[in-house]
């Protein structure tokens, strides 16, 4: 049993000292705000440890609040009194912009947790489950509830407080990842014609949009997983010795006075995914594979997603009003291609250049990963513009948007303007071969690329959120990929005398080029 | 050249020389192992593709081939 010691708490955080590693919750006025492991969250503080505030929490630590921390294992209150936070005034509220309470979850993110639900609103995400489960039935596949959804019920027939969301898992009938992965491409095609809206997270595991009554969107995580050698496989974090026995034919459990289905042994899945300890409460658990398990499953299943992130919170921010005029690239890239009958913008963006172009009366296309970039541009249904979602990381995408784009009148010409500078050597390559897909129709056309060739004192490459990339570097790239430089230059973008500056290149693909 | 490999050779023939060796080998093993596991989505990609919109080129059926293009991309 771990005892815990001189606990204080101020505005750095908590301080305690426990020789052995213990896992503490703390509360703000009664209400739990973040759960955390002493020794592996916290610093080396004198003879005990500090746990500083997270930053997700700091714009909330402003005025007083009564602040305990418990010891989940035992409850032991360990601290207990006011504390005050910045300008001390009115009372510690973290609250989201909707007004509803929030908390830390393991990984620190902020979240809507369950234990400030009411059973009623749990309904709705019950109901969910059950319909998206239903849904797997149709297209033959028997899911179950997996990871905190599936904890929860088993430990307590109850959601686990401290969780947000629900999961689900499936164990494919499968036994080869190639073969694993055509069935989630399969399931979520099915998913598709049956209306749900799927958000891909990797090879074998996806999000299911699933609309409540009020209108509002839940997303329910689907894991997939398979047997092979003798070891489930089960994103995202499971790779341990199992027999299919403990899967299939699926039992039942019990959440929130409900039935849903459950692996057959119950036990063995969740001491695959939580360890032995399953039963005792961890509220700041997190999972910690085995290296040859991480590996196994980034190498099989993973990589659809790079550098998502940084564009996801980008988008999610309020933005400036959408630019009426062309960019400059795109302003000169008409100009040089007046016989252009379709205008592609490959990583388009908010899709100024889109609308630009469509208003010029050009057919235009915009693709980019994130829907959300272009959902103003869209909503403006100017005739002629069209967007789609394709992600550069996925063949699935690249492969079919180029022959489409081949089938559209030609001349083409297609621009990426700071594309290049986010992507990494696989999504280029991909981008290479669409742009060499697309201008083989009739008519052909010329891509365009601008990207940053040189940082400088004048903050753009933060503002754009690119990298610099070796002009030289990149048309052997091209070159390598069969196309022909057209155009080759490099332009200050301010007076600065430390301007950066971004390279301008064009090239074509020629029926020689092989 | 020929002194300098000859060095090389006397370093690894060492103990401490074998371990580093070694080391580094499994580090390119393993970064080999991940491109070769990377190629299961490629594969699985391409067999997708081709299973779900080879047939009506074959075919040589147009109307076809542009509705089902359009619906693989929307269900992707």
């Amino acid at each position: 049993m771990s005892r815990v010691r001189n606990a204080s708490v101020d505005a750095e955080g908590v301080r305690a000292r426990s020789r052995r590693e213990a896992v503490l919750d703390v509360f703000f006025d009664g209400r739990r705000i973040v759960s955390f492991w002493l020794h592996r969250d916290g610093v080396r503080d004198g003879r005990g440890w500090l746990f500083a505030w997270p930053k997700t929490l700091h714009e909330f630590l402003d005025g007083t609040t009564e602040v305990r921390v418990v010891v989940t294992a035992t409850g032991q209150e360990v601290f207990r009194g006011e504390v005050t936070f910045g300008s001390g005034r009115g009372r510690v509220e973290v609250v989201n912009r909707r007004g509803q309470p929030i908390s830390l979850d393991k990984y620190l993110r902020r979240v809507v947790a369950f234990d400030t639900r009411s059973r009623d609103e749990l309904v709705p995400m019950l109901d969910a489950i059950d319909e998206v489960i239903a849904a797997l039935h149709k297209v033959g596949i028997e899911a179950f509830l997996a990871y905190g959804t599936l904890l929860g019920a088993v430990r307590g027939g109850k959601v686990i407080g401290n969780d947000s969301d629900a999961d689900l898992g499936y164990v494919s009938h499968e036994t080869h990842p190639v073969d694993a992965i055509r069935e989630s491409f399969r399931i979520q095609r099915e998913l598709v014609a049956l209306g749900y809206r799927i958000t891909r997270y990797s090879a074998l595991a996806f999000k299911v949009d699933v609309e409540e009554a009020d209108g509002t969107i839940r997303g329910l995580d689907v894991f997939g997983g398979f047997l092979m050698d003798g070891h489930l496989y089960l994103m995202g974090e499971i790779g341990d010795p199992f027999e299919e026995s403990w899967i299939y034919p699926l039992g039942t459990t019990t959440l929130e006075g409900r039935t849903f289905p459950a692996p057959a042994d119950t036990d063995r899945l969740l001491t695959a995914m939580y360890g032995p300890s399953w039963r005792v409460p961890d509220p700041a658990f997190h999972f910690a594979p085995p290296a040859y398990t991480v590996r196994r499953l980034n190498g099989w299943f993973r990589g659809l997603r790079v550098g998502r992130a940084k564009w996801d919170r980008v988008y999610s921010r309020k933005q400036p009003p959408l630019p009426a005029e062309p960019s400059a690239l795109v302003a000169w890239a008409a100009e040089r291609e007046p016989d252009t009958a379709t205008y592609v913008d490959l990583g388009c963006g908010r899709g100024s250049d889109v609308l630009a172009m469509a208003g010029r009366g050009v057919s235009s296309v915009g693709l980019d990963f994130q829907p959300r970039s272009y959902a103003e541009a869209e909503a403006r249904a100017v005739p002629g513009a069209e967007f789609w979602r394709c992600n550069f990381l996925e063949l699935r995408d690249v492969l079919p948007a180029g022959a489409e784009l081949a089938r559209r009148p030609g001349p083409r010409l297609l621009v990426a303007r700071h594309v290049v500078d986010t992507l990494g050597p696989d999504a280029r390559q991909h981008l290479w071969r669409l742009a060499r897909m697309a201008l083989s129709g009739q008519g052909g056309g010329r891509l365009y690329l601008e990207f940053l060739a040189r940082f400088g004192d004048d903050g753009y490459a933060k503002e754009l959120h690119v990298k610099r990339r070796r002009p030289r570097m990149l048309v052997a790239e091209l070159e390598r990929a069969g196309a022909t430089i057209v155009h080759r230059e490099t332009i200050r973008v301010s007076d600065s005398p430390k301007s950066s500056k971004v390279a301008r290149v064009v090239v074509e693909w020629r029926r020689e080029d092989g | 050249m020929a002194e300098k490999s000859g060095l090389v050779e006397r370093m690894r023939s060492t103990r401490a020389g074998e371990a580093l060796d070694l080391r580094r080998r499994v580090r390119r093993l393993e970064a080999e192992v991940q491109e070769c596991r990377a190629l299961n989505i490629r594969l699985a990609e391409l067999t997708d593709i081709v299973t779900e919109l080879l047939l009506p080129v074959a075919a040589r059926d147009e109307e076809k081939l542009a509705e089902l293009l359009e619906k693989y991309r929307q269900s992707v």
